[in-house]
Formats: C-alpha cells, sequence, structure tokens
C-alpha cells in the first residue's frame, strides 16, 4: 500500500535498519539520504549516454533519480516499466561527474536493480543464461580456465576458420558475431603461470610489495595485459604478490542487482587481501568496484568497517605508478595515441591525468586528445549484450569521436577494450587497441632489447607528482 | 536477439494512437512511470502529470501535433530540458507535452553576417562550442547553459551571467519559426534582418513562456570573442561593503561582463558541491568580476576595480592567474544552485529585480525573512544588474517548511517590488510567481496582456495557466501548492 510523507516522516529508519520502504519490499532498499542530495535542477542530462540518444527524462540521471524516489513515495510499483530506465542505464557514472550535489545516482540504480531482481526475477532462458554467467561461471576461476581452454582451443584447431567460412557465425545475433570476431587471442593465465610463486620479485632493490587483482574473465582473455602488468611493476621495483583466493570482484553481479552474490564475492576478497597493503588493480570497472564496497555493505556495521579499511588500499595501475614514481623509457614507440577514458577510471576514480602522462612519457608517442574522451563507449560491463541497440548506439557516438589519424586508443579497462574493438571492426577502421600498461611494457621491453640496463636507468626515475 | 526488447503496439487511449502516427510508435511517451519524469520541470514544488509526451523531429510533426491537440480540444505545451526554475514546462491541465529535446541540430553558422540558425533543442553551450574555433561565441549565458536548450531560452528570455553587458536572450534574437496554436507555421523576420517594420514580434515572443507559440527554428546572434578578459574575485567579511563596491564599480563608469555575488550561505553550498574553489567560510560576500573587451583598456579597469575593493574594505582580491582558475571559478558558481543539493534536500529560487543602488536595504530585508520564517536563505546573484536570486532552502518532507518556503519566496519578492524592482529577471513567471504579477501590474494591465495572448492562443490551450493570473486560476494554483505543502 501506498504509505504517505508524512508517514514515511514520522518513522525515521536508523541506517543499518533491515525494513521495506512503501514499494521497496526488500531489504537493501534505495538509500532515502542518496536522493534528498537531488534537487532535480537538471545539470545531468548532456552528460548521460541514454538521454542523448532517446531524448526521454526517463532513461537521464535526474528521471531515475525521480522514479525511484517515487516508488518509495508509494506512486510507483516495482515493475516491468520501472525496470526498463533502471535497467537501460549504462552504469557510467558521467552524471556523477556532472552534478553539482555529488548525488550517487549509480548506487541508486544499483540499488533499485536489486529491488527489481528481487521483485522479478529473472525467468526462463534468460534466467538460466544470467544464473550460468553471473553465478555458475565468473566466480569460479576453474571453469573460466576450463572455458578459456576450450576457447584457445576453437582459436587454434582452425575451428574459428571453419565457423567463419562456412557461415556457422550466421545463425548467431549480430552483436555475438562482432564479438567473436575481435576475441583476442587467448594466453596462459597469470595466476596459472605464478602458481608456486608466493612473491615475484622486482627486478632492481625493491621499494614495495603490492598485491594485484588478477580479474576473472580478465585473467583468461587479457592474461597479456596482467603479464604485462606484472612487468611493468617489477620493473619498478615492486614486488608482486597475486593471492590465492581472490575471486571476481562482483560489478557485475552488483550491475545486474545480484546485490547478494556481489556481498559474498566481496567478503571473498576483502579475506584474500587482508595482509596486503596495496591492491593493484588494471581493469577500471573492478577497481571502481572494490573501492565501493563499503557501499554494498552500508546495512552491515562489521562488514562495513572491513571494506572501507580495503577500499583505501585499492589502486589503479596508473595512479599507483604515477603516485610511486615510474622509470621513463628510453626507446621510442613511434605512434599516435589517443586515450579513451574508461568510465569507471574517469568518473568512478577520478583518474584522468595518470594515464596520459604515463603515454606522453613514452618517447616518440604523438599524443592526440580526442573529444569526448569521457563518453561511454557502450561496453558497461555486460551491457553490450544485454542492451545491444543502445550499446550500438553508443558506440557509433564514441567511434565518430575518435580522431581519423591515429593507430592506436589507449584505455585502462578490458570491457571498453573489446567493446572499441568491434567499433574499429564496425566501422572499417584500422586503429590497434592497447592498455596503457602494454605500451609502457614494450617500451620497457625495447629499452632491454636495446641493452639500455635497470641500473644506468635507476637516475631517470620520475616521480610523477611534481 | 538475446535479451533483446520486442517493440509493444500502442494501446489505451485513442488519441495516443493519433499521435503515434504523427511521430512515430516510438516517440510518444504515455504510460505511468515514463510520464513522472515529466511532472515538473527544475521549479519541483508543485507536480502534475501529463497526458503524454511527444518527441517529433520537424517542425512539421510539431506543427501536425498541436493541430491535431487543438482539434480535439486538447491542452499541451512546449518542453526543452526542463531545466525552468518557474515551473513553465509543468503540465498543470494534463497537458500533452511537446518535447523539443529530439530537435537538437545546429542547422547553419553564417560567419560573414554574425548569425546562426538552430533547432530549439539545442543546447546553449553547444553553439558556443561549436564556433568556438573561429573565435566566435554565444553571449546569452545561463548558469543552466551547459543542459539548457536555446528553445527554452527564447520562452523564458533567458538571461545569465554576462547579460550585463551584453544583453538577455531577447537582444541576440533575429529571426524564428513558429508554430502558432492551431498549427500553422509562420516564419518572423525570415532571413535574420532585424528591426522588421511593424509591430516586434520577434520581441513579443521572446520571453512569451510558451504561451503565444512554439518555436521550432531560431536565427541568433553571435559575436566575436572579445580581444582580452580579466577575471577578479573578492571576499569581503561584511555583505555591506560587497554590495557598495558593486555600486562603485558601476559608478565608476565601468561596465563589467559579469558582476556576481554569493553570501555566506550560498558560498557554504558551493564549497560542499562538486566544484569547490576554497573560498574562506567566514566571509559574509565574495564579488566575481570580469571585464573583457579590447586589449588596450583591460589593465586600467582591473586597477580601478581593486581600488574600489579596497576602499570597500576588501579582505582578499586577485586576479585570476590562469584560463584553467578562470574556469575553476565560474564552475564554482555556475553549479551554485544545484550544489544547494549537498546542504538542504530542497530549494525554492527567486528572481527579483532591483535598483542597484538599493542592494544593502534590501538583502537587509532578505535576511530579515529569513529570520522570520526560520529557513536559510543563500543569495546567488548577478549583482551588476541588480536580479538577486534568493535561495530558500528548505525540507519539503518536513510538514509545513514548503509553505513556508513559498511564503518566504512571496516576502522577498514584495521586498524587490517595494523599492521600485520587478518579480522577474531572467527565470520567468511560470507558475510561481503568478500571483506575484499583482505586485507590479494592475487588473487593467493584466486584462490588457491577457488579450494580447488570446490574439495567438484564443482557445487558451496552449500552457494554459501560466504568466499571468486570472482570478480562479491563480488562487487555484496556489491551492494546489499549499495543499501539496500541508499533505
Amino acid at each position: 500500500m501506498a504509505v504517505t510523507e508524512k508517514e514515511l516522516q514520522a518513522k525515521p529508519e536508523p541506517s543499518c535498519a533491515s525494513t521495506s520502504l512503501s514499494n521497496y519490499l526488500w531489504d537493501d532498499h534505495p538509500d532515502e539520504n542518496k536522493w534528498a542530495d537531488c534537487v532535480h535542477c537538471g545539470m545531468c542530462l548532456e552528460s548521460c549516454p541514454t538521454y542523448l540518444e532517446t531524448g526521454q527524462e526517463q532513461h537521464s540521471p535526474r528521471g531515475r533519480v525521480h522514479l525511484i524516489k517515487s516508488v518509495a513515495e508509494g506512486k510507483l510499483e516495482v515493475n516491468e516499466q520501472f525496470m526498463d530506465p533502471v535497467f537501460q542505464c549504462l552504469d557510467c557514472r558521467a552524471c556523477t561527474t556532472a552534478c553539482p550535489a555529488d548525488v550517487d545516482v549509480g548506487g541508486l540504480i544499483e540499488e533499485a536493480r536489486g529491488q527489481v531482481r528481487q521483485a522479478m526475477p529473472l525467468t526462463g532462458w534468460k534466467g538460466t543464461v544470467s544464473n550460468f554467467f553471473l553465478k555458475d561461471l565468473f566466480p569460479h576461476q576453474n571453469r573460466l580456465n576450463m572455458l578459456g581452454g576450450l576457447l584457445k582451443f576453437y582459436q587454434k584447431s582452425g575451428l574459428q576458420n571453419v565457423a567463419r567460412k562456412t557461415g556457422a557465425m550466421k545463425v548467431m545475433p549480430e552483436h555475438l558475431v562482432q564479438m567473436e570476431a575481435i576475441m583476442p587471442e587467448l594466453k596462459k593465465p597469470v595466476q596459472k603461470r605464478y602458481k608456486d610463486v608466493d612473491v615475484i620479485p622486482a627486478k632492481g632493490e625493491p621499494k614495495a610489495r603490492v598485491s594485484m587483482l588478477t580479474g576473472c574473465i580478465m585473467d583468461v582473455m587479457f592474461s597479456d595485459i596482467n603479464q604485462a602488468t606484472i612487468n611493468v611493476l617489477t620493473h619498478n621495483n615492486n614486488e608482486v604478490v597475486l593471492p590465492k583466493n581472490q575471486t571476481c570482484c562482483g560489478a557485475l553481479h552488483v550491475h545486474a542487482g545480484d546485490r547478494e552474490t556481489g556481498k559474498k564475492l566481496a567478503k571473498q576478497n576483502i579475506e584474500a587481501f587482508k595482509d596486503a597493503d596495496k591492491v593493484v588493480v588494471n581493469a577500471a570497472g573492478c577497481g571502481c568496484a572494490l573501492k565501493e564496497y563499503p557501499e554494498l555493505f552500508r546495512n552491515d556495521l562489521e562488514w562495513k568497517e572491513k571494506a572501507e579499511e580495503f577500499s583505501k588500499k585499492v589502486e589503479d595501475i596508473s595512479k599507483y605508478l604515477y603516485d610511486t614514481g615510474y622509470e621513463k623509457p628510453k626507446s621510442p614507440i613511434n605512434k599516435k595515441i589517443t586515450y579513451h577514458d574508461a568510465c569507471h577510471l574517469a568518473h568512478g576514480q577520478g583518474v584522468r591525468h595518470e594515464p596520459r602522462q604515463l603515454l606522453k612519457d613514452i618517447p616518440g608517442v604523438e599524443y592526440v586528445e580526442q573529444p569526448n574522451a569521457d563518453t561511454c563507449c557502450g561496453s558497461a560491463g555486460i551491457y553490450n549484450i544485454t542492451n545491444p541497440e543502445m550499446a550500438g548506439a553508443v558506440l557509433e557516438r564514441k567511434m565518430e569521436n575518435v580522431p581519423d589519424d591515429v593507430e592506436m586508443i589507449s584505455m585502462g579497462n578490458p570491457g571498453c577494450m573489446l567493446q572499441m574493438a568491434v567499433g574499429v571492426q564496425k566501422y572499417g577502421r584500422r586503429e590497434e587497441i592497447v592498455h596503457t600498461v602494454q605500451l609502457l611494457d614494450w617500451a620497457y621491453q625495447e629499452d632491454e632489447k636495446n641493452g639500455i640496463g635497470k641500473s644506468s636507468a635507476q637516475q631517470t626515475i620520475a616521480t610523477g607528482k611534481e | 536477439m538475446l535479451f533483446a526488447k520486442k517493440k509493444k503496439k500502442i494501446d489505451g487511449d485513442k488519441h495516443y494512437v493519433s499521435l503515434a502516427n504523427i511521430v512515430g510508435e516510438t516517440a510518444i511517451l504515455y504510460k505511468k512511470e515514463d510520464l513522472v519524469s515529466y511532472d515538473c520541470d527544475g521549479f519541483t514544488i508543485h507536480k502534475s502529470m501529463p497526458k503524454a509526451v511527444v518527441f517529433p523531429k520537424s517542425t512539421e510533426e510539431v506543427a501536425a501535433a498541436v493541430k491535431y491537440c487543438a482539434e480535439n480540444k486538447i491542452p499541451f505545451l512546449a518542453r526543452g530540458a526542463g531545466t525552468g526554475l518557474s515551473g513553465g514546462a509543468i503540465p498543470l491541465n494534463g497537458e500533452v507535452i511537446i518535447s523539443l529535446a529530439k530537435m537538437k541540430q545546429l542547422l547553419s553558422v553564417d560567419f560573414e553576417n554574425r548569425q546562426a540558425v538552430v533547432q530549439p533543442g539545442f543546447v546553449n553551450l553547444k553553439l558556443t562550442n561549436s564556433i568556438a574555433n573561429k573565435g566566435y561565441y554565444y553571449a546569452p549565458d545561463p548558469s543552466s547553459q551547459y543542459v539548457c536548450t536555446i528553445g527554452g531560452n527564447v520562452a523564458e528570455n533567458a538571461g545569465g551571467a554576462h547579460c550585463l553587458k551584453y544583453g538577455v536572450t531577447t537582444n541576440h534574437i533575429l529571426g524564428l519559426e513558429v508554430v502558432l496554436s492551431n498549427g500553422e507555421i509562420i516564419e518572423i523576420s525570415e532571413n535574420g534582418i532585424p528591426d522588421a517594420p511593424g509591430y516586434d514580434l520577434l520581441g513579443l515572443l521572446t520571453g512569451s513562456e510558451g504561451t503565444l507559440g512554439i518555436v521550432t527554428k531560431i536565427t541568433v546572434r553571435i559575436l566575436k570573442n572579445p580581444e582580452g578578459k580579466q577575471t577578479v574575485l573578492a571576499y569581503f567579511d561584511k555583505a555591506e561593503d560587497g554590495s557598495h563596491a558593486v555600486s562603485d564599480i558601476i559608478s565608476a563608469g565601468i561596465v563589467p561582463a559579469a558582476l556576481e555575488m554569493m553570501d555566506k550561505t550560498a558560498i557554504e553550498g558551493v564549497e560542499a558541491g562538486t566544484y569547490p574553489v576554497g573560498h574562506p567560510r567566514d566571509i559574509e560576500a565574495l564579488l566575481l568580476i570580469e571585464v573583457d573587451g579590447v586589449a588596450a583598456g583591460i589593465d586600467e579597469q582591473i586597477e580601478e576595480i581593486l581600488k574600489v575593493c579596497k576602499q570597500r574594505n576588501v579582505r582578499e582580491v586577485k586576479v585570476a592567474e590562469s584560463e584553467e582558475e578562470r574556469g575553476k571559478w565560474w564552475a564554482n558558481r555556475k553549479t551554485g544552485f544545484g550544489a544547494m543539493g549537498a546542504i538542504s534536500p530542497d530549494y525554492l529560487v527567486q528572481d527579483g529585480v532591483i535598483p542597484r543602488s538599493r542592494l544593502p536595504k534590501v538583502l537587509q530585508n532578505i535576511s530579515e525573512i529569513s529570520k522570520e520564517s526560520g529557513l536559510r536563505i543563500a543569495n546567488i546573484f548577478h549583482a551588476g544588474d541588480g536580479n538577486l536570486h534568493p535561495l530558500i532552502l528548505f525540507d519539503s518532507r518536513i510538514p509545513g517548511e514548503t509553505e513556508k518556503a513559498v511564503k518566504a519566496g512571496t516576502a522577498c519578492l514584495k521586498a524587490c517590488a517595494d523599492v521600485g524592482g520587478s518579480i522577474t529577471g531572467e527565470h520567468g513567471v511560470g507558475i510561481e510567481k503568478i500571483e506575484e504579477m499583482r505586485f507590479i501590474f494592475t487588473d487593467e494591465e493584466l486584462e490588457a496582456q491577457t488579450k494580447i495572448r488570446e490574439v495567438f492562443n484564443p482557445e487558451n490551450l496552449l500552457n494554459k495557466g501560466k504568466l499571468f493570473p486570472t482570478p480562479s486560476r491563480c488562487m487555484d494554483v496556489k491551492k494546489v501548492i499549499k495543499e501539496a505543502a500541508a499533505n
């Protein structure tokens, strides 16, 4: 039943309450304090990719906040029509950057999704597919590795060629065909490679010991980036630990409204990194999720405290290098490069300057800034699979902004890399998609090949902070 | 397709089907959940649901939708970004909202004749961004310029920080294409040639708050960037000193491009927001002053401004050292209204205009109104042209506070009218200040203006209940607001 504002007022709830809120019938409902900051000024509108695409305010940040609030006020119910705008959001957080009052729209959306999923659990084949990925696959590294093995077999055995040539791909939906086409070549996961190593040694005199999140998909699909991250860290005199019990960060689960699995994974990671001083992450989406663990436990004081302590230790690789100093490579990479801000790096973690500086410090790199570098590419976790139409439209805008004559697009998030690779392929472009640390790693490798040893380079260690 | 949704057929009311035939099935909203976002604009005290929202993509579609509404006696109104602060786009009568958000093209730019043609949904700041590389800009700069549309600017005759020197929207409109309330399309000053003979229809339409027609194409004046620009930030221990400095600067013969003021509560808000500058918290007022023009004279003007500030006991005064610093100061100022969300759940912003010389007295009055109402009032305003923006901070969840805020707002406007000022400088009357129109107009004057509306909008289907009070109407609106507050 609808509850009037007066009644709401009459029963103030402690922050750890486990009650329903008007038409939000489940625990962990959207947080009133978050929408209390929104004065409906509309400054968020132009930052929102889905609003720009549709022109419709229910698909804008302030519209979504208004909807979420309306359910709490009893004006609306959690139903399919409510679900649409709440799930159409890319979770890109551009509105958080634009908002004058710092309204946590992203947090509200995730909380609302939690309610939707409990009110209307996914059924039928959608439920099966979603459960398979979120519950049966991502949290289990061994199963992911097995899938990785199968994919590797698919690539190496010639089956991929057969599938492409025989037109077997034609029965797949278009966006999945596009994804298949840009699948990176799979290498051995670093968790396997360093299975018996407790601490990967620094190349020189160790200055710090850092722990690294190896990620779920990251270590299967992009283990080369994980390797590059390890190389760059050890090159700059960091010892690297890959805690064995770590798991998927849970970002995709939280985005999808499965907050319970999200919490379970969060707890496991908090435990796994208990002894770490620093948790270095090379995937913006995962880093942002780790930093936001406290929000997940806002009604659980014990874990909230642990999560807060944990999240302080989390750092994106580019920011970690920038803050602690890194060696400027000597050998040139003669490429024209532009940088794409992953949403969860720029809007989610406020990391914008650091990766750009890393690129600019590589000799030979001609850096070109792209217009609207910090607008979403449409990847947004698995959004490009769940909302292919909107993701495609957002990608098109993104690709229009990539300067014509660059040779590489650098970024700090695997999801973006896949999506941008789809963009490059779909629009007949030629840019190579790279992770920022890969470029740094390549430059260091060139240095080694050219005999520019570590010792001679010692003096040129730059602390990014000047 | 995996997870893709099936398109659903339009169901319900026959009008939905007819309107969908005009604009397309994906360009109409009619379900409750989709319409909630349209129950208010930037003025949130009053909410009311529309019948539907349509998204035409061309003038012809606008005209067809209007014609359909007119023929079927369905009330309707136009909406841009919905950032208006006086409720001009709130559907009081279950209107069909004609959203111009999809008509957002920059149609042409003519640098030789210094004019540009835009569709109404084109965002204000985008115009400047599109022509900046050629050294041009569009002068009217409402604080919401990052998102507000030029169509909406025309409806409200929007102002902005830099309108002190360059004039408000009406001074920059050269031509309009308008869909009249019966669906007829007319062009006013087709080629953007100003001062056509006959009545000044451009002037009449600009600022008519969507009650005379729906603008579908706008020719605007663009300006060459000034050769030089300098920005000054001054902190005053006493608000009174700051107010006097404002008058002194203008009296010294300087016409700054912008002359903005913020008081202590406002500073608390902007510093808690997303773009803090690090203003001291214990000052009573700050001034943000910008001069621009021919490079040669600028240094002298800055000298003069610094001198005036010192004479008025300024605590600290500084000139922006870089474009970056200048940008920071302006971002802090321009996001000021929204930043109030960081210190208060709701606000009501007023928009009074007063003679500059009465600034100290009116600020004093506002502070008394704040004490009497028990509500905090922040002042962020265009001090140079005497355009006040008292922001009344309240919490609508506390019973009675909304009503108190509305009352305090009225009292602020009364204080402005009493010193010979006006009740709105740039935000429009909408529904918010409809009753306060009586502070400055007699019944006869209001009736004369209503007659003009009747020429354009004889059935009063277009944005009914806005701008002018009718004896019953204004009572109704205020009553609804009071009832909402009581609930």
